[in-house]
């Protein structure tokens, strides 16, 4: 999909969990209203998953199982401490988990060239000092384990909090924090070098 | 007062910077911040293709969508329907046996019958 036309870059998705809970009862009484919360995290999901990933092929297919996902378990959602926006990126936590194992047993390659989509009419030399960064970062972030990688995609692509963090992998907010100070340790570490 | 620890700081720190403003550091979270605003830099929101936005969103509204939804979660799209067809076809296998059990049986007795005749024919 890499000739796709793609649209500008939304920023970062902040939490609105009064907004998220009238859209899912709302789309509990009437699947069509899902498509509120289908614009409103499909930037989020498809970002955490490229980032997971590392290709636009794999983020897509993972967006879409996400999603599917997420309609079919969407009765049984329940406002129960855990908001919207985490029950989904645990979904999508679980997709792209299960993709990368299927493609560990694969032995394929992640992060292929041609990583980003550049815009047309990009600065070349902008665009190349850009492309030597991020793949700087996403090559120390790739030697963190699995945990602390998770934790930092969540934490600065997504702008999930400590607590959201904390329920999609299924730990407590402090937890998260340790796991978000460690990984910046490490990255700090990797990245001076 | 209660003093926070480390990871606690961090993060509040990090809050800050993801909201667009400048936190304040001490000398221990510097480096670990400037990792963090790097980290902000480069790991950018990507989005999506527009056609591939358009044809999940289809799929999401679609019948399409929910059916296969249901297949891919290992689940019946129509449960009733495969009850009616299991039970059809459990009716249709009873007929057949039945049916092939009476044509044998009268193949039997038609056999037994032809060399009855022929034993007393000898």
């Amino acid at each position: 999909m890499s000739g796709d036309a793609q649209r500008e870059p939304q920023p970062r998705a902040t939490a609105r969990p009064d907004s998220d809970l009238a859209a899912v009862r709302a789309a509990q009484r009437d699947r069509a209203a899902f498509e509120v919360l289908y614009r409103r995290y499909l930037d989020g999901i498809y970002a955490y998953a490229f980032y997971q990933l590392g290709d636009h092929h794999d983020a897509e297919d993972a967006t879409e199982r996400t999603f599917l996902a997420a309609l079919a378990a969407l009765p049984s959602f329940r406002d129960e401490g855990a908001s919207f926006r985490a029950w989904l990126y645990r979904i999508a936590h679980n997709t792209a988990s299960n993709a990368r194992r299927s493609r560990f047993r694969r032995r394929a390659q992640p992060l292929p060239e041609g990583f980003e989509r550049p815009a047309p009419d990009a600065d070349p030399a902008r665009l190349v000092a850009r492309a030597d960064e991020l793949r700087e970062v996403l090559d120390a972030l790739a030697e963190l384990p699995d945990e602390r990688r998770q934790v930092v995609i969540l934490r600065f692509v997504d702008g999930l909090s400590a607590a959201e963090i904390g329920e999609v992998l299924g730990r407590s907010p402090g937890a998260a924090r340790v796991l978000l100070h460690r990984a910046l340790r490490d990255l700090s570490a990797r990245l001076g070098r | 007062m209660t003093t926070r620890s480390t990871p606690e700081r961090l993060d509040e720190a990090v809050e800050t910077l993801l909201a667009g403003e400048r936190p304040t550091v001490d000398a221990e979270l510097g480096p670990l911040l400037g990792v963090a605003a790097r980290l902000s830099d480069s790991l950018r929101p990507v989005p999506p293709g527009r056609s591939f936005e358009q044809q999940l969103a289809r799929r999401l509204s679609g019948d399409g969508g929910i059916l296969r939804t249901a297949r891919e979660l290992g689940l019946p799209g129509r449960p009733w329907r495969l009850l009616a067809a299991g039970a059809l076809s459990s009716a249709a296998l009873g007929v057949t046996v039945t049916a092939f059990a009476v044509w044998r049986s009268g193949r039997r007795h038609h056999s037994l019958s032809q060399r009855l005749l022929q034993r007393q024919a000898r």
